[in-house]
């Protein structure tokens, strides 16, 4: 208990760090706001009266108290550029980015765990070779080539097998339930490829630690085969490793998510976060950067927890804890 | 002298016996060729990087033009060997700027009993679940496309984790009793992170760097396909690969061969690094430990230590380790 209070004051402190951060980022850093959206001929008068209409020419603090005020109660702004409301925007793009994102990690642990496993306990041995160099490949693989792979594959029109869409999402959004899940296919896989990859040679490493290990021999001792032992406490006894590596790749997965919107045209918020920064929409890059991160430091916040409540082992210095255990 | 003939035969010791094992050759053997293309195509490339044909575009492979040629008629392979120099600067850079950051950040988080330590594991723990991509889209903004946003961004998202991952380990040495008997005779703490702490945690030190040389490739093609990488016109793989995407269903070997490159390039790193740890352990490496015995007789334990860091051809990390040790 006490735990949890500490982790989301921390969260809390993170959250707050982390707008300030961003804030202060794209205000200090070179590039005034206002003459960057007035456009490269604007007259000086012009640019004056942007700021004075965007709110620029208050002192800093004055403009961060608004903001971060606007975003506690939901309210995320405007984009000046297209004067559309940023928040119902991320709203609709988070629709497509979510699915994508949990789809393509349920395929990672779908194949990553099982073959990380064969990988160490497969009987043949050029089996297991072969599983360690997939894994070896499948992580060295750049996202942008191996979406090209699949789509050269399983695209419809151009590739070699014409099942799945290589393109856009159904404007109807999620009530076409099929066409909307067959134009996430490809991408997910894509994800899901080298997320998986990386899941399986974590797997593999923790578990051929276990395999020399006293608990593992407990289990023979108990009557279990080597492979029953592996399994059943090896793998229960890593599981909290697993879960923060799982964590750690989800937080990287995000620049294979945003290269794969923009390659399969997926109105995601990658995709869009992309296009605004290519449109110096700066104050909407804003709000999105602050959403984003606030996302990715809640996953880390629900990854220690799961982490914590699945080794009790862990108390007082986290790490160290687990690395002596460990040994 | 002698101490740099020593280095020279512990290089060759570790050397011969990465050749020895396959993937250690596949290593050497790639990163030898890019060092080789990338200190050829200083002086020389088949055809100038700026000649274009515009009535041959997207040629097939030829005597002329081993690769064939791309969107604007330019030669594939003069792009390719071109961006290999571009993609060698960004690793050994990101590499600098992560064992600069990390080993930093690692020193702050051994001293003990300070606020600044505490601080910085729990500050630490909160950052490295946000995405680099999301750092390069905020450096992006201001300063616009450039190799500096990539290694600024990746050197400081590896650097977090480089900290993170080498930290149970550093704890464990800098509560051992060599470390302490250092204290007790009044050396400095920088010393003693720089010759008894850096040293012992070389094998952690040198996987992560090589991993995170590996993954800023792999980034470079993702954010440059973005348009938050690499700027047009310079040449780097990445960028070849973000050209070539758009006609991917009309001239599919285009394609090919940047992803080829990157993915056989990142693996060779990966791969590397893992070799190069099981070969440079004296412990593992019995031909090692029979030419320390002969060779080191009159060397204190740390200028050992820094000869063999030498060898690791990642001269960058050797830098920041020799120094300290060396002394």
């Amino acid at each position: 208990m006490r735990f949890l209070l500490r982790r989301s004051a921390l969260l809390l402190a993170a959250l707050f760090g982390m707008s300030v951060l961003i804030f202060i980022a794209l205000r200090v850093l070179p590039g005034d706001v206002a003459s960057v959206m007035a456009g490269l001929n604007a007259t000086p008068a012009r640019v004056a009266a942007l700021r004075q209409e965007l709110g620029l020419n208050r002192s800093y603090l004055q403009q961060y108290v608004d903001w971060s005020g606007n975003v506690i109660h939901g309210n995320l702004g405007v984009s000046v550029l297209t004067g559309r409301d940023v928040g119902a925007q991320i709203l609709s793009r988070v629709q497509i980015t979510f699915p994508l994102i949990l789809l393509g990690l349920f395929l990672a642990c779908l194949f990553g765990i099982p073959l990380g496993c064969a990988s160490i306990l497969a009987p043949h041995a050029g089996v297991r070779q072969g599983l360690h160099m997939l894994a070896l490949v499948g992580g060295a693989l750049p996202a942008l080539w191996g979406a090209m792979l699949f789509i050269m594959l399983f695209a419809k029109g151009s590739g070699l097998i014409k099942i799945f869409p290589s393109q856009g999402f159904p404007d109807e959004g999620w009530k076409q339930p099929v066409s909307a899940c067959a134009s996430l296919v490809l991408p997910a896989l894509t994800v899901g490829i080298i997320v998986g990859a990386s899941i399986m040679r974590y797997t593999r490493s923790a578990l051929q630690e276990m395999l020399a290990s006293e608990f593992v021999d407990m289990g023979m001792a108990c009557g279990m085969t080597r492979v029953q032992a592996v399994l059943r406490i090896g793998l229960r006894i890593v599981s909290p490793q697993l879960v923060s590596v799982i964590g750690m790749t989800f937080a990287e997965m995000i620049t294979g998510v945003m290269v794969i919107e923009n390659l399969f045209a997926l109105p995601g918020i990658g995709s869009m976060l992309v296009t605004d920064v290519g449109n110096r929409d700066l104050l909407t890059v804003q709000s999105e950067l602050f959403v984003l991160a606030a996302f990715f430091l809640c996953i880390g916040f629900a990854v220690d927890v799961v982490h914590r409540i699945l080794d009790p082992r862990l108390k007082g210095a986290a790490l160290l804890a687990s690395a002596e255990g460990m040994q | 002298m002698t101490s740099v003939r020593y280095a020279f035969t512990v290089m060759r010791v570790v050397l011969r016996s990465m050749w020895r094992r396959a993937e250690g050759r596949f290593s050497l053997l790639v990163l030898g060729l890019w060092l080789l293309v990338s200190l050829v195509s200083m002086f020389w490339t088949p055809w100038s990087l700026w000649w274009t044909d515009g009535y041959h575009v997207w040629q097939k492979p030829s005597m002329l033009h081993i690769l064939g040629t791309d969107g604007s008629g330019a030669d594939m392979v003069s792009w390719l060997m071109a961006g290999s120099r571009t993609n060698l600067l960004i690793c050994v850079l990101t590499i600098v700027v992560t064992a600069i950051f990390g080993l930093l950040l690692l020193a702050a988080m051994l001293v003990r009993a300070t606020m600044l330590a505490q601080m910085s594991v729990v500050v630490i723990d909160a950052l490295i679940s946000l995405p680099t991509v999301l750092l390069a889209l905020i450096l992006a903004v201001p300063f616009g496309p450039s190799v500096a946003v990539i290694v600024a961004a990746c050197g400081f998202g590896y650097g977090l984790n480089l900290a993170r991952i080498a930290r149970p380990q550093a704890l464990l040495v800098a509560r051992s009793g060599y470390v302490e008997a250092a204290m007790s005779n009044g050396a400095r703490a920088s010393r003693v992170f720089l010759g008894h702490v850096v040293p012992n945690i070389r094998p952690v030190l040198v996987v992560q760097l090589s991993m995170s040389a590996g993954t800023v490739i792999l980034a470079e093609s993702g954010l440059t396909y973005l348009g938050i990488g690499v700027q047009s016109g310079v040449p780097s793989w990445g960028h070849s690969l973000a050209t070539s995407v758009s006609f991917i269903n009309v001239y599919p070997l285009t394609v090919l061969w940047s992803g080829l490159i990157i993915t056989c390039v990142v693996l060779a790193l990966n791969l590397f690094g893992d070799a190069l740890r099981d070969c440079a352990d004296p412990l593992s490496n019995a031909e090692l430990r029979s030419i320390r015995q002969d060779g080191g007789a009159g060397q204190s334990s740390g200028e050992q230590q820094s000869s063999s860091e030498q060898q690791s051809s990642s001269a960058v990390l050797g830098q920041g380790v020799t120094r300290g040790s060396g002394q």
